[in-house]
């Protein structure tokens, strides 16, 4: 039931000349889950942490529910927040830790009982209620910390990496479980984090941010299929696109020997502040290992990782630059050996081209 | 290991000499042993006149200086406390320095944590001033101020007053509060503070209900260091309370040695120090049980 509007937000940290946040332009919809995502320093908590009003607003403006709330106090802007070491009240019973905030809003006893049990309810932590946090395992934790913001009926959740103090296989199971919560709950969330496969299997939409910038923001398939500039293809997915910066000529990118064609539009638009060069990227799945054949590029393979399903290739190849490394993802059954030489062929359908000065896509 | 020792090292050039056989494994310091016995002479050191001193407190004058001065005593009997307690008014001045040393410790506890939370967590022009003006009190001697403070006690009507006594205690105890205090506020986790300005927390409220309760075991630590320190001031009460019957337990027993004229009641003397040694025994029993390392586990992580 609530918007959420940066307003070209900015925040510069006293005796710093760079800002954190550099002129945030970010809309989020209604009941919409928003995941920030980027390395760490980028920014992202920092925008987080100006939206629940613990950091300055230096120019521009935030807006909940197109309410400007850039110089109100927490207190005064309906949101609940999950911190990334839960930041629970270590004196308080996991009971008094949910209630805390309704009480401090002088909220009936009854009400508040009810809406603490309610809570613990939806979260398996009704047997725990009594206990202190010391007493509780990560997990549950986690959960009282997600329970102290559900039960303020908040207009926004902001979450500050919720997860990253569970172990791998918790994790995996609280990731869904927060995505279904706010669906069931219909709440518009925020949730920053570092890791890119939390970003794209959580978030309706992903913002992702470098040096306090905002990179993209978009549906996690959009971004993956299209990222905007050579930051965010690096960034999202897992192995990483192979992203390299070859010659330019008349039809298309140099890899040696192998050449890349490109469309005529592509060549004219990479032309462009790029010095002869060009960047090219394919994602490690959409290359063929292919036989020994003129138009591939040879690989010598490094390392081979077996994923069960399939496998991830590792290997370098030798271009007039210099030696490249290159990812490609295979079938488990035509898996190569360390030190062979295997012929890869991106997909060209599937190629996303860069210019080689500002990075930006073609 | 073993190997390498034995091998005849065959052009090895380096002149690393092979390291001694049998120190990596479970050994015994030999330091530790000394350490232990210098403990236990220290405690003996500790605990022994504080022995002997509870088992003159039974003895009378010719037991102490003439019969067996470190034997035990012939009877049992608790007249010298008696006597102390009524004859010569220890009764009175203990229960005095109850009064003060409660109302003084809680002040100093109260304004000592209002000031170090402030001075360790709000940035503000002066924050580091006023922080120093603090600590620098640690580094002056109490004898250099007693003229001066004298003085001040007497222009504001404090002299001969418990409220006096109380005020002074409490400004001489915040020195070493604050400092303790700060770097101890330092130490507990922000997020906490920020989760519970979320949740709608003033500065108020902040400081009372989350902050405090997490500083507990600084708390106790310092309330004990205060306590047994203002109990047992001697200084400071000397030059404000003049009046015998507002002396604190410490002028009246040094006024038992002084008051006797020819003969001292020792075993008076000595009673009255296991009265006033006593409290400080039990307060630090009861509230060294409270201290609870890591009593924040389970609030962040």
């Amino acid at each position: 039931m609530a918007t959420v509007t940066y307003d070209k937000a900015s925040r510069i940290y006293p005796g710093s000349e760079r800002p954190a946040v550099n002129e945030l332009n970010l809309e989020i919809g209604d009941v919409e889950f928003l995941v920030l995502v980027g390395p760490s320093g980028c920014g992202k908590s920092t925008s987080l942490r100006m939206l629940a009003g613990l950091e300055d607003v230096d120019r521009g403006r935030i807006l909940i529910n197109e309410k400007d709330v850039t110089h109100l106090p927490p207190k005064s802007r309906d949101i609940a927040m999950v911190f990334q070491n839960y930041a629970l009240y270590p004196h308080m019973t996991v009971y008094e830790n949910m209630a805390f905030a309704l009480k401090l809003r002088k909220t009936p006893k009854s009400e508040i009982d009810r809406a603490v049990k309610e809570a613990a309810a939806l979260l398996q932590l009704e047997e725990y209620l009594s206990r202190k946090p010391k007493a509780l395992s990560g997990g549950q934790r986690q959960r009282v910390a997600m329970g102290r913001a559900i039960v303020r009926q908040p207009q926004v959740f902001l979450m500050d990496e919720p997860l990253s103090n569970l172990d791998a296989k918790l994790r995996v199971q609280t990731r869904s479980q927060i995505a279904s919560l706010q669906a069931k709950l219909g709440v518009t969330t925020v949730y920053v984090t570092h890791d890119q496969v939390e970003a794209m299997t959580m978030g309706h939409r992903v913002a992702v941010m470098l040096d306090g910038v905002l990179q993209q923001v978009d549906t996690p398939r959009a971004l993956y299929d299209t990222p905007g500039n050579v930051f965010v293809a690096g960034f999202m997915g897992s192995p990483a696109m192979n992203i390299k910066t070859v010659p330019l000529n008349e039809t298309g990118a140099h890899f040696g020997a192998l050449n890349i064609p490109l469309t005529r539009e592509q060549v004219a638009a990479a032309r462009e502040g790029g010095d002869g060069k060009v960047t090219v990227g394919f994602r490690p799945e959409a290359a063929d290992v292919v036989g020994e054949s003129a138009d591939a590029l040879p690989i010598v393979v490094d390392l081979v990782e077996d994923l069960g399903s399939d496998a991830n290739v590792y290997g370098h190849a030798d271009l007039p630059g210099g030696s490249e490394r290159f990812v490609v993802r295979t079938e488990r059954r035509n898996m190569p050996h360390m030190g062979e030489t295997v012929y890869i062929r991106p997909q060209t359908t599937a190629l996303h081209v860069f210019n080689a000065g500002s990075g930006i896509r073609i | 290991m073993t190997n390498l020792t034995t091998i005849p090292s065959a052009g090895a050039t380096t002149a690393e000499p092979p390291a001694p056989a049998k120190e990596t494994g479970r050994r015994v310091n030999p330091l530790g042993g000394v350490a232990h016995l210098a403990l236990f002479l220290w405690a003996l050191a500790t605990v022994g006149p504080l022995i002997w001193v509870a088992l003159a407190s039974f003895k009378t004058n010719e037991e102490i200086f003439l019969d067996e001065p470190f034997g035990l005593p012939q009877s049992w009997a608790f007249k010298n406390f008696a006597d102390a307690w009524s004859e010569a008014h220890i009764g009175q001045y203990f229960l005095n320095s109850v009064f003060v040393v409660l109302l003084s410790t809680a002040g100093t506890m109260l304004l000592g944590s209002m000031a170090a939370y402030v001075l360790a967590r709000y940035r503000f022009p002066g924050n580091r001033f006023i922080y120093y003006l603090f600590v620098s009190g640690l580094a002056f001697p109490t004898f250099m101020a007693l003229a001066p403070l004298f003085g001040i006690a007497q222009a504001m009507n404090l002299l001969d007053s418990f409220f006096g006594l109380i005020v002074i205690y409490i400004a001489y105890s915040l020195s070493f509060t604050v400092f303790f205090l700060v770097a101890f506020f330092r130490t507990l986790p922000h997020e906490i503070e920020e989760a519970a300005t979320v949740d709608g927390a003033g500065h108020v409220r902040r400081f009372f209900q989350v902050m405090l309760p997490m500083a507990k075991s600084g708390l106790v630590s310092i309330a004990i260091f205060n306590i047994v320190g203002q109990w047992n001031q001697y200084l400071l009460p000397v030059v404000i309370m003049q009046s015998e019957d507002k002396y604190v337990l410490t002028q009246g027993i040094a006024n038992i040695s002084v008051s006797a004229g020819y003969q001292a009641e020792w075993g008076q003397l000595f009673a009255a120090l296991t009265l006033s040694i006593l409290p400080m025994i039990i307060v630090y029993a009861v509230f060294q049980r409270q201290i609870q390392a890591g009593l924040t586990s389970g609030a962040v992580k």
